[in-house]
């Protein structure tokens, strides 16, 4: 079979009581009765349930669900110095909703930032753990810049903090690292930025596989570039970003993919035999052996029953593929 | 229209005992009808409260909803509603799926819309969640396109809409929190909530929030309704200038009242805002309201809110010299 990923997050609670520890244990702290300590033991119990979650579904590279993110953007800028987190702001076009990294002054690391909840998330895993972080060119679009005036600046400051990220997990151990840059898709004109930024990431990645993924919508128009990155990887929103089929079934790819094939965004189940016939037809321009079959991005837009069922249907896509390991 | 009109954007926060009565209806210990008696109950003291404090348009409080998509998604044919997913932060949501043709059994909001409006002389607001956010925030198992979804909803919410007005709604608000999702579906949303609102004699209102406004102001003046409803409290002195320079040629609602905030403004602040607001709309067609539904705060933190809201609306009328 194909290898097969995840893009990063995961839901959280889901609809049984059982399911929802995390939700009740940050309300009980937001009430004052209980305390960081019990939120991050929630968190951990949601985390080692979301890695089974992956596990029986049989997926190849898992992630630690993200749980313990407030969301994309806040979680990993909010904890650099010269950022405070302001407010709500829609988070693409999800309806879901991201606090705002307002940035006041030099964007410096201070401290590991994810590194703790990967190396749990590996500790409690039997398969590689994929450590995740948004890349620095999202990070800096998204956030409101009231000091550097000019994107590249802050892009690049953001990407020196994600550096030492990266370092961090490579001397941990972790062979995969991925970082996110959804916002390709809304701005192809940042190619460049991001290709300078990603540089400054893979210097420090040691032996791991660094993909670079891109979601909520295509990259038809900056295919080929994209493929000239120094990612290893580079994962594909296939189901949003339709348009994609376009130059990647006429061009096919030296490098390996992420194939983002399951759609992450909609409830109706795929047929996992008409995803494979889609991929095999790719199997004489693109490497099918050395890359992943994934969701289209993170699953937590989906309930989480309905996030089990589109595993499912990666994993059963990806035997239908047949061939590889 | 009075100069400096005041409202509510529409929702209202439960009182404890019906957030009980909802948990305890949806473990099957309550029922229905019992809920129903306590959902009327918290309307009619939303509604003599509003009545109390001054306002001049009112809101039912949206006492029996859960979240607003998802309430017109179970009184639709052609939708179920899905398991949980996160907005936000520690906020979840039910969120609807479009499962085939939709479909409209009967009248959706118009019964409670007659309850409120029975129990006071105000007009009460007539309330619809807009076809562009139904269909952005429904999965679509469907009809596989997001115009054909969205022109789907418009037309039977065009009905509701008629029925609204039919039992006497002299305002109706479409909710369009989904409209600055994406630039490029604009057109799209102009043309459903044109269905929506086409040859209404009710003064329609829409709201929105928490888009970025600089992108979307060219649709503005497009948008077919009688009034614009805006969160307006965090907004910048560069909007501020865009409708200076760009007039709206229609009624505003600006408002003045974070509604993610627990701390409740000043009576200084909230008039400091109004000021901002007359120094460059007509303060005829200048309504004033909060930012949005005050569902999240608690009962005491929306009425101490809308109590300064009110007041500062009260100073400023006096020291304009408006009627
Ligand atoms: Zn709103």
């Amino acid at each position: 079979m194909v290898r097969t990923t995840v893009v990063g997050s995961y839901p959280r609670i889901g609809d049984s009581h059982g399911e929802q520890v995390l939700r009740r244990a940050i309300a009980r702290f937001d009430q004052g009765r209980a305390t960081e300590a019990d939120v991050r033991d929630a968190e951990r119990e949601v985390t080692r349930a979301v890695l089974r979650e992956q596990a029986d579904a049989g997926v190849g590279v898992v992630t630690d669900g993200q749980v313990a993110w407030y969301d994309s953007q806040s979680h990993i800028a909010g904890r650099l110095d010269g950022v405070e987190v302001g407010g709500l702001l829609r988070y693409f076009d999800t309806n879901t909703y991201y606090r705002q990294p307002t940035v006041t002054g030099p964007v410096r690391w201070k401290a590991p930032v994810l590194l703790e909840e990967w190396q749990y998330a590996q500790d409690a895993s039997r398969a590689p753990v994929k450590a995740v972080l948004t890349g620095p060119v999202t990070l800096a679009r998204l956030a409101l810049d009231r000091h550097y005036g000019k994107l590249r600046a802050l892009a690049v400051d953001f990407a020196q903090a994600l550096a030492e990220e990266v370092a961090g997990f490579r001397s941990a151990g972790a062979r995969h690292i991925q970082v996110d840059e959804p916002v390709l898709t809304r701005h192809p004109e940042d190619l460049s930025l991001v290709a300078e930024t990603l540089d400054a990431l893979a210097i420090r990645k040691g032996p791991a596989e660094l993909t670079l993924a891109t979601y909520f919508g295509d990259v038809a128009g900056i295919y080929r570039n994209l493929l000239e990155l120094p990612a290893d990887v580079v994962g594909l929103d296939l189901a949003q970003g339709a348009k994609t089929w376009g130059p990647l079934s006429k061009h096919g790819s030296e490098k390996p993919l992420a194939l983002g094939i399951v759609d992450a965004r909609n409830t109706r189940l795929e047929d996992p035999k008409a995803l494979a016939a889609r991929v095999s037809a790719l199997r004489d321009s693109v490497d099918l052996e050395r890359s992943y079959l994934s969701p289209s991005n993170g699953l937590e837009f989906l309930p989480r029953d309905t996030a089990r069922r589109k595993l499912s249907v990666l994993v059963a896509a990806a035997r239908a593929v047949g061939g590889g390991p | 229209m009075t100069a400096l009109e005041t409202t509510s954007v529409g929702s209202l926060p439960k009182p404890d005992y019906l957030v009980r009565a909802r948990a305890q209806t949806a473990r099957g210990k309550m029922k229905a009808a019992a809920l129903r008696r306590l959902e009327q109950r918290a309307t009619a003291e939303w509604l003599a409260f509003q009545e109390e404090i001054g306002i001049d348009v009112l809101v039912d409080g949206e006492q029996y909803r859960g979240d607003m998509a998802t309430y017109f998604a179970e009184n639709l044919d052609g939708m179920e509603v899905s398991g949980l997913v996160r907005s936000y932060g520690n906020r979840y949501y039910k969120k609807p799926i479009i499962t085939g043709e939709l479909r409209r059994a009967g009248p959706i909001s118009v019964g409670w819309f007659k309850f409120a409006q029975g129990r006071t002389r105000k007009p009460v607001k007539g309330m619809i969640t807009g076809p562009y956010t139904m269909m952005d925030w429904s999965f679509d198992e469907h009809y596989g396109s997001r115009e054909e979804a969205a022109l789907a909803f418009a037309a039977l919410l065009h009905q509701e809409a008629r029925d609204l007005e039919a039992a006497g709604a002299k305002v109706i608000q479409v909710d369009e929190p989904a409209l600055a999702t994406r630039a490029d579906e604009l057109p799209l949303v102009v043309k459903a909530v044109g269905i929506v609102t086409k040859g209404l004699d009710a003064k329609t209102v829409l709201h929105t929030c928490y888009g970025n406004y600089e992108e979307i102001y060219g649709y503005f003046n497009r948008l077919p309704v009688d009034q614009l409803d805006l969160e307006m409290s965090n907004s910048s002195l560069d909007l501020m200038e865009r409708f200076r320079r760009d007039p709206l040629k229609k009624e505003i609602a600006f408002g003045v009242l974070d509604v993610h905030s627990h701390v409740v403004e000043t009576r200084a602040q909230v008039a400091e805002r109004i000021e901002r607001a007359l120094a460059i709309f007509d303060p005829q067609k200048l309504v004033i309201d909060p930012d949005c539904g005050l569902k999240t705060r608690t009962v005491d933190e929306a009425k101490a809110k809308l109590e300064v809201m009110v007041q500062a609306v009260r100073v400023v009328r006096e020291e304009h010299g408006f009627a």
